[in-house]
């Protein structure tokens, strides 16, 4: 059994033991700190290579152009709805004959839906039906802004030279079945896991894109003036003249609405496809990704 | 001649010009930069949470302004309590109506500026075959309506109140006829044979007090759904009351107008919504301010200018 005075010393070694171990942990913690910020340090003054892709205003210009297009879409199907431009004719829980109350009824059926509603596609992808005056104010709101938006994107193309990227140009035919081509064999070629080389990209886009990023603006002038032609059709009577009459106006407007919301999809689907850099581009303007290095 | 050696020839010029024009449209091979990473990193962290910050002002902003009714199909369960936080933000109901008429506001007041007295609207050579829609909002007034009709006049330099019968309005003004389009707010138009007398000569022989801006357009025979009296009243500025193509028609597709379409005596302004064209008038008072307008009360355009 050891005395007290020998359990008093063994414990004050244990204590001092201790405390040295502790010192020491202490100091490699805070060495291994100051590595990281070191390294941290380090890694931040690595100098990159980066490419300016988007100017500011263009990608402001084109977040605000999703957001108010989804405003547009709710807002002028929900006015669409008190007087359809396609119609068949009347049939039993369709009395206007819209097609798009047709289409509900199609979307339905997977979700329970009965043959009998009329409102389900304006309830869900409309600012809702019974709604004019509301969808009006929304509508007129959104679409000055969608103006102003439009003005910002070119003042970016502009300011930025991006409208460069964006012109057509004589390969353009070539280089697009190329594209398609390669599109098209993207997932075969995934699965046998055969190797599909992207087809060379001279610009920064390539003709599909440059395509697609050429005709949109210009279907965005199209929605814009055929709003105008159906809105003042008495003091613009020259704009609604341009669309032959006040429903060849409606129906512009209309295909402009599906062309910009269809362009969508394949727009998001290669976005996610090419991945990060690409929407990332869009947010902060810049790519890591420079030519000649290979292409997702 | 030495003269012409110093000016190549205009084809040349011209395709100079174009070589020019190509070589400025020409893309810029891509520039890249050098920066260093944690300057990258700096740059990208605050604009990516700027684009978060935009979206949830967006989404913010997107709830506010959307229409009850789609607020509780889309979000049945949670739509009361999202209701709740945008209000504690300021973003409450009324605020949103105050703000939404404010852009019905400048969006008639840019109707304003377009119109001209001048610019004359479309007219066609001839009507839509179809039969024109009976768009009355409650019931179409019987015929009890016609006994006894007379427009009734106030407002007017005389001083006096005047009450014309349609007798007399189609004997004393000439008869003007066109064809225009009737564009209903709804969306469905048509082009219609219109006949009556200009309201701008309506103006001269009777003309309003000075100072008078507006004319308050009144039907006292409209009915609601169920067949109760409900006037219908529109208010029309007096630039667009004196517009040449501005009538107090009388006849429609060359017949007198039915009861269906306003008889005995109708507003038919195309460059005006159709809910300003009012059926079977009855009064019109000039005033100095702007009338109550039965739409407008109702959530609509003030101006309704086309």
């Amino acid at each position: 059994m050891p005395t007290e005075h020998e359990t008093k010393a063994s414990s004050d070694e244990q204590r001092r033991a201790s405390a040295a171990a502790r010192a020491e942990r202490a100091a490699r913690a805070r060495a291994a700190t100051q590595a990281a910020r070191a390294a941290r340090a380090a890694r931040a003054a690595e100098p990159v290579r980066v490419v300016p892709k988007h100017e500011g205003l263009v990608r402001t210009a084109h977040w605000a152009h999703l957001a108010l297009l989804i405003g547009l879409i709710l807002s002028g199907l929900a006015i669409y709805w008190a007087a359809p431009v396609f119609r068949h004719a009347p049939s039993p829980g369709n009395p206007r004959g819209d097609y798009l109350v047709d289409a509900g009824r199609v979307l339905a059926s997977p979700f329970g839906g009965t043959g009998n509603m009329p409102n389900w596609f304006y309830d869900r992808f409309s600012a809702g039906p019974f709604q004019l005056a509301n969808a009006l104010r929304l509508h007129w709101l959104f679409a000055y802004l969608y103006m102003a938006c439009g003005a910002l994107y070119v003042a970016g193309l502009v300011r930025g030279g991006g409208w460069r990227a964006l012109l057509p140009r004589a390969t353009d035919p070539a280089e697009a079945l190329a594209m398609l081509r390669y599109y098209l064999g993207v997932i075969p070629h995934a699965l046998s896991r055969k190797p599909w080389p992207h087809p060379p990209v001279a610009g920064k886009y390539n003709a599909l894109q440059r395509g697609a990023y050429f005709t949109m603006p210009l279907v965005g002038a199209l929605v814009v003036l055929s709003g105008w032609a159906m809105h003042k059709p008495a003091m613009l009577g020259w704009l609604e003249r341009l669309f032959v009459n006040y429903d060849g106006a409606r129906i512009v407007h209309f295909t402009c609405m599906v062309i910009l919301g269809g362009f969508t999809i394949p727009h998001v689907i290669l976005v996610i496809a090419d991945g990060w850099d690409t929407f990332r581009g869009m947010v902060t303007g810049w790519s890591t990704r420079l030519k000649g290095t290979p292409h997702a | 001649m030495p003269e012409r050696a110093k000016h190549p020839p205009l084809g040349a010029r011209l395709a100079g010009a174009l070589r020019r024009a190509a070589e400025a449209a020409a893309e810029r091979p891509e520039a890249s930069r050098e920066t260093t990473r944690g300057a990258l990193a700096k740059r990208s962290r605050r604009d990516f949470l700027l684009f978060g910050a935009s979206v949830v002002a967006t989404a913010m902003a997107g709830w506010w302004l959307l229409p009850e009714r789609t607020k509780r199909t889309w979000f049945p369960g949670t739509a009361d309590r999202l209701d709740t936080l945008a209000a504690r933000v300021g973003l409450t109901r009324m605020q949103r109506e105050a703000q939404l008429n404010r852009v019905l506001t400048f969006d008639d007041d840019v109707a304003e500026a377009l119109y001209s007295h001048h610019r004359q609207v479309r007219t066609y050579d001839r009507p839509d075959p179809r039969p024109l829609r009976n768009n009355y909002h409650g019931r179409t007034p019987g015929p009890e309506s016609l006994a006894g009709w007379r427009l009734n006049l106030s407002g007017l330099a005389s001083g006096r109140r005047e009450s014309l019968a349609i007798d007399e309005l189609r004997a004393r003004f000439t008869r003007h006829d066109m064809n225009t389009r009737l564009v209903c707010v709804e969306g469905w138009s048509h082009v219609v044979a219109w006949g009556g007398i200009r309201f701008a000569d309506l103006l001269a022989a009777y003309p309003p007090a000075s100072g008078m801006r507006w004319a308050a357009l009144r039907s006292n025979v409209g009915l609601d759904g169920a067949g109760n009296p409900e006037p219908y009243y529109v208010s029309i500025d007096l630039e667009t009351a004196r517009h040449p193509q501005a009538l107090l028609a009388t006849h429609h597709g060359g017949a007198p107008l039915t009861l269906a379409h306003g008889a005995p005596l109708r507003l038919v302004a195309p460059m005006k919504l159709g809910l300003k064209n009012i059926k079977a008038i009855t009064d019109i008072a000039y005033t100095e301010a702007e009338p109550a307008d039965y739409w407008n009360e109702r959530g609509y355009s003030k101006y309704d200018g086309l």
